[in-house]
């Protein structure tokens, strides 16, 4: 008897289900809502870095016309409740909790704190409201940086802290660190700057929030990595029960880890709403979005490191100050230096580990989680095993093969902790180093030297925590994932899930999966994200959903499908276990001609003609704590090019060997990577939030804050390692982060290696073309005479 | 208010904006044509970009009433059937996009530029791409869509 | 980042424009292309009172060639420039610099007229008026005045141009034989204004350098003619050393500003590196022509 034979999808580029919207201007963004009677809002910002605020004139803003409301920091205090970000209390607060209002009343923080908000017919007449109100300040001597944040006579930002600490000193220790830097051949200290740059997401932040007088119910379109978390924030705020916010998400233009919780801009906008009883959009500006919304990775690390002469590198210890900037937010600035910590080590095996770390205030914009927040624990290391090799005269892919710890079974463990299981580090690097041929590339840069032309090459390993291996994986709310799963009457299965995705294309892998696990095409497969009364719990962040969700999808189609079957047996008179379900057919096994659609069962079960001892309630609930988890990781290596007399660097050629496990989408996972990638090339070449010491903001239009562009990255190659099963069902491992994680190092690393002629030694991730002239003038050796 | 007429998408459309009013707005929202998106409102992204008389222009950096008379195409009007143009079908086979936000400034670029230089090269495109910002993709993706549909309009 | 409230006029003369300048003088600004103007509205740093729309002036667009002139009109499109033939052939130092301005989208709508009357002194077109001695029409309630590019620009982003004045037109002299050009320019990006850029102009008359034209972007308020360069090529024969030299005389008294793309030290050593590669270049394109 024939067979029917079904299409697999898992683990083949499928096309993007979200692209034929997204292709023809359909898609549905937060500044494409339009609802009847809504109105725009636009912010009063602050011109100064840190101030008191001595008096706000709203008179002239409210005249004129088309402005229907102009709101305080006052006028919000008294219709809001007050309290720390929603996000803080998710995640938990890392240090002490500075008190401060939803917009700025006593004082402004940051060049750009809204002082006020103009509510108006149009984002055009708010604007001009704007301009109308009159705030009278007295400046106060700006904090710009963390020397300054650390000294305690500084002016504390916060009143209720007395200081400008975001996070205390604390110092951890993992093995013996004395022992082992007291024993070591050498001990090699380093200063190692990261500069502050930001997410950047082609759609600033937003949302258009409508109160309901009738119902009292606030519904808010947001952009946000998790409905619920928005929920939770805006009914917070407003003093409202969860239930009575419902938040809405459509298609959102990037994040990042941008879009978390609610910023106060947001809430302000929703408790505007309900105080006028008509819907409120606000959507950032690019201004807004580059000045205000958030900046990361500004961190300084002092670094000792033990080594051997032969190249082992035996212990780190490492104090980094971060500069969390002027609001908390969700408390980012303070947690990083933990997840740093845990994965400092990385994949080598490095047998003590020191840690301290203080976190400062700043008067700049909060640093918010930017792909992969703890990335520069990566630069760190990759930095200082080339700095090392260059010390001791070893090659760096030779001391990067000497300190990976071998795969052994059990899996070594991190000196923090992790174990390292399934980690393919050493076979990344061999990898690379066959796709890239340094031999070859060694004398073409010396004979491109010999002609003026600086050709470097560096490489740079990593691992990441997506999800992270058992029993590490994290906590609480997020460390497991729940999906419903429901076939509806129509014969389409539904995934209700929690994930927003906002470029991760979660509506075409997390139905791929159902799809082949369930048996239907993958055009019967729905997954439905974005409504906060209708998906469970979630968040899309962290490199967690393919793990995580792509799990619970696997095993939730997997339970699903045996209640279809259960319920079929009943219809077509079979046992469950004879039945199969292929291509969107339930069959008897051996009868093809017993086939009948899903869709038409579905139909039977809805029509409900069976009794109450037959579950034709086609619906299961399912979490998935993550299995076995795992690390992703690989390594990557860039060829750069530096043009000496001007100090603009090309990259050449750039070549990725990741593991991320088993690949749902191989299409997916390349464009997550290359997008990481470029952000990093972004970063070391082209990125910085810059402040002047007067605390004004210097990058808020895309004129300074320059963004890589088409000749700015080249073709990204890409090849994924097959790795050893973990888990008997999901082996898929996130891969969103790591892009941006490992390509600064790689970066830096090759343009050190370009300058080595001048004998540079480089000590900070950002190098626009004038910091590469300093650097060669700094370290070339002088000419005699 | 400055009474204006323009054809859009192939359709004469009227409408009474303030002078001061971009031609990105007016599009967005007095015709309701939200396809054109505002990604920095400077003209330096990209994603606001139309097509005016047969030129990509970026509709930020043009008031609403100097559009009046003109001939302006948006990523809506591309594929009037509903269906998809040979470059949308060609970037969709390519997985050029991921959140889809700057898409309709590179479609519609791209395809004033394709309609220019049919027989561009890698380079050629990324050069001519270049004034497009995309956050997501790292650009291979889109260049290789640009260049599949290019070769798809060759082979006819 | 929406415009402010602003006034709007859309003359469809050139004496129904500059009627409007004479009433309104400072407090109008004149709307070519917008692809400067606009951004500056949107950041609401400028403030005019007025705009005054010429795109309407048809009288306004146009290139041609007469007298060893080449004349185009300040409504003239930068794309139409680029793909003017007489461009390429008579001025072929503007048909180097077009394409380096922006992206293809801005010159769809940046005009000649209106990128020389802005008077950015990061932009190409200043540098190439400037290195080729173009002249700019304006046209007033008196009449008309013809400005030399050396007066032209007197300032960051002032030029000649009387408040109740229009630019017209700006012509360029026609290019003579055996003569090659190049525009070097570094920049952080493809398309974006140079940190330094160099307009050069070489006239080779049997090897030997007969003119020299070499004006800077992006080094000061205005475009600069690096005269005592100039002085030194004419006369000699190109070589690097020539070269050298003439890098060091063109930047050794420059003092260029400081913004966050770079550092008056490192736009002079910039700089150099532009003059050595623009003389290569146009010395290449001089001897290419000539054969």
């Amino acid at each position: 008897m024939a067979e029917i034979v079904a299409e697999r999808y898992t683990g083949a580029s499928i096309k993007r289900s979200e692209d034929p919207r997204i292709l023809t201007g359909a898609g549905r963004y937060v500044d494409d809502i339009k609802l009847a009677g809504m109105l725009h809002a636009a912010f009063v910002r602050s011109p100064l870095a840190h101030g008191t605020v001595l008096s706000v004139d709203v008179s002239a803003a409210r005249a004129l016309p088309g402005v229907v409301a102009v709101l305080t920091g006052a006028d919000l205090e008294a219709m809001t409740v007050p309290g720390p970000d929603p996000l803080m209390a998710l995640f938990g607060a890392a240090g002490p909790t500075p008190e401060f209002t939803l917009l700025a009343t006593d004082k402004v923080r940051l060049m750009g704190d809204p002082v006020a908000v103009v509510i108006a017919e149009s984002r055009y007449l708010a604007e001009d409201g704007c301009e109308l109100v009159e705030v009278d300040y007295d400046d106060l001597p700006p904090v710009m940086n963390a020397t300054c944040a650390l000294d305690p006579s500084s002016p504390p930002l916060f009143a209720n802290l007395g200081d400008n600490i975001a996070r205390p000193h604390s110092r951890h220790e993992f093995g013996d660190v004395a022992g082992t830097f007291a024993h070591a051949d050498r001990v090699i200290d380093f200063h190692i700057d990261v500069h502050r740059h930001q997410n950047v997401p082609m759609e600033g932040r937003g949302c258009v929030a409508s109160w309901d007088a009738d119902l009292a119910a606030m519904t808010v379109y947001a952009a946000t990595q998790s409905v619920h978390v928005t929920r939770n924030g805006v009914a917070t705020r407003l003093g409202i029960e969860p239930d009575q916010v419902r938040v809405l998400a459509g298609d959102i233009g990037g994040s990042f880890g941008l879009k978390i919780g609610a910023s106060r801009e947001e809430l302000a906008v929703a408790a505007a709403s309900r105080h006028l009883g008509r819907p409120v959009k606000w959507v950032e500006d690019r201004g807004e979005n580059l000045m205000v919304s958030g900046q990361a990775r500004e961190e300084s690390f002092d670094v000792r490191a033990a080594v051997s002469h032969d190249g082992d590198l035996l212990g780190l210890d490492v104090t980094v100050v971060v500069d969390t900037g002027a609001y908390p937010g969700m408390g980012m600035g303070a947690m990083v230096p933990d997840i740093m910590q845990a994965m400092l080590p990385g994949p080598y095996q490095v047998a003590a580990l020191g840690f301290e770390s203080t976190a400062v205030i700043t008067n700049k914009a909060t640093y918010v989680a930017y792909r992969g927040p703890w990335a520069s624990e990566t630069f760190v290391r990759e930095r200082v095993l080339d700095l090392i090799a260059k010390d001791l005269g070893l090659d760096p892919v030779e001391i990067r093969l000497r300190n990976i710890a071998p795969r052994t079974d059990p899996p070594a463990r991190m000196i923090t902790g992790s174990p390292l299981v399934g980690v393919t580090t050493n076979e990344s690097l061999e990898r690379v180093a066959q796709l890239v041929d340094f031999p070859a590339f060694r004398r073409r840069q010396a004979q491109a030297r010999a002609l003026g032309r600086y050709l470097g090459v560096g490489v740079a390993t990593f691992i990441e925590a997506a999800p992270g291996p058992r029993p590490e994986a994290p906590d609480g709310a997020l460390g497991s994932e729940s999906m419903r799963l429901r076939l509806t009457e129509d014969g389409i299965v539904a995934l209700f899930t929690g994930q927003m995705p906002h470029g991760q294309s979660h509506q075409t892998t997390l139905a791929q999966i159902a799809a082949d696990e369930f048996g239907v095409p993958f055009e019967q497969v729905r997954v439905v994200v974005g409504d906060s009364d209708v998906v469970p719990f979630g968040l899309t962040g962290g490199s967690r959903s393919a793990t995580m969700t792509g799990g619970v999808a696997l095993h939730g189609a997997r339970a699903l499908k045996a209640k279809v079957l259960d319920f079929a047996a009943h219809l077509m008179e079979a046992r469950a276990q004879d039945l199969l379900i292929t291509d969107g057919n339930v069959w008897v096994r051996g009868d093809p001609a017993s086939a009948i659609a899903v869709s038409e069962v579905a139909r039977r079960a809805a029509a409900g003609q069976f009794g109450a001892d037959v579950d034709a309630a086609l619906e299961v609930e399912a979490t998935f704590d993550g299995g076995q988890g795992g690390w992703s990781g690989g390594t990557h290596c860039a060829i750069v090019e530096v043009d000496a007399e001007t100090g603009l660097v090309q990259v050449e050629r750039y070549v990725a060997v990741e593991d991320c496990g088993a690949l749902i989408n191989p299409a997916v996972v390349e464009g997550q990577i290359r997008g990481g990638v470029a952000q990093g090339i972004g970063a070391v070449l082209l990125e910085r939030s810059a402040y002047g010491e007067d605390g004004s903001f210097q990058s808020a239009t895309f004129m300074d804050y320059l963004m890589p562009t088409t000749c700015d990255i080249p073709r990204i190659e890409i090849e994924h390692l097959e790795t050893v099963p973990l888990d008997a069902d999901v082996n898929f491992r996130g891969v969103g982060e790591g892009g941006m994680i490992v390509a600064p190092p790689t970066v830096v690393n090759a343009i050190e290696d370009a300058l080595s002629p001048f004998g540079v030694r480089i000590y900070e991730q950002h190098l626009p073309p004038a910091r590469i002239l300093e650097l060669i003038a700094f370290w070339r050796p002088v000419e005699d005479g | 208010m400055v009474d204006i007429t323009m054809r859009v998408n192939g359709a004469t459309r009227e409408g009474s904006p303030e002078a001061r009013k971009t031609l990105a707005d007016f599009l967005r929202e007095d015709l309701d044509l939200t396809g054109t998106h505002l990604g920095c409102e400077h003209g330096v992204c990209g994603a606001c970009t139309v097509i005016v008389d047969g030129r990509a222009v970026r509709s930020c950096l043009m008031l609403a009433v100097q559009a009046a008379g003109r001939e302006v195409t948006t990523i809506e009007g591309l594929a009037l059937d509903g269906g998809l143009g040979v470059l949308q079908q060609a970037m969709w086979d390519s997985h050029s996009f991921q959140c889809g936000f700057c898409t309709p400034g590179f479609v519609m670029q791209a395809t004033a530029f394709l309609a220019d230089h049919p027989d561009a090269g890698e380079q050629q495109i990324r050069e001519a791409l270049s004034g497009n910002i995309c956050r997501c993709t790292g650009y291979q993706s889109i260049i290789d869509g640009v260049l599949l549909a290019a070769e798809r309009n060759r082979e006819g | 980042m929406k415009l402010p409230p602003v006034e709007y006029e859309a003359p469809t003369t050139v004496s129904e424009a500059i009627d409007l300048l004479a009433e309104q003088l400072d407090e109008a600004s004149v709307l070519a292309g917008g692809q400067s103007l606009i951004p500056l509205l949107a950041l609401r740093l400028a403030r005019p009172e007025v705009l005054i729309d010429i795109n309407g002036i048809a009288e306004l667009s146009g290139i041609s060639a007469t007298d060893g002139w080449v004349s185009i009109g300040a409504m003239t499109r930068e794309y139409v420039a680029e793909e003017s033939e007489v461009v390429a052939d008579a001025v072929p130092l503007l048909a180097a610099a077009l394409p380096l301005i922006g992206h293809e989208a801005i010159r769809s709508r940046g005009t000649i007229g209106g990128s020389l009357a802005h008077a950015d002194p990061a932009a190409e077109l200043p540098a190439v008026a400037r290195a080729l001695d173009a002249e700019f029409v304006v046209r007033g309630p008196t009449g008309d005045r013809v400005i030399p590019a050396a007066q032209w620009f007197e300032g960051y982003l002032t030029t000649a141009r009387r408040s109740d004045e229009l630019l017209v037109e700006v012509r360029f002299p026609a290019t003579g034989p055996g003569t090659g050009v190049s525009f070097a320019e570094v920049a952080r990006r493809h398309g974006d204004f140079a940190i330094v850029g160099l307009a050069v102009s070489l006239a080779l008359t049997g090897g030997v350098i007969s003119d020299a034209r070499l004006a800077f972007a992006g080094v000061s308020d205005v475009p600069v003619r690096a005269a005592a360069a100039e002085d030194l090529l004419v006369g000699e024969r190109p070589s690097t050393e020539l070269f050298d030299e003439a890098a060091r005389r063109a930047t050794g008294d420059l003092d260029p500003p400081a913004d966050l793309h770079g550092s008056s030290d490192y736009r002079k050593t910039v700089a150099a590196a532009v003059v050595r590669r623009g003389l290569r270049a146009a010395a290449a394109n001089a001897a290419r022509g000539s054969d």
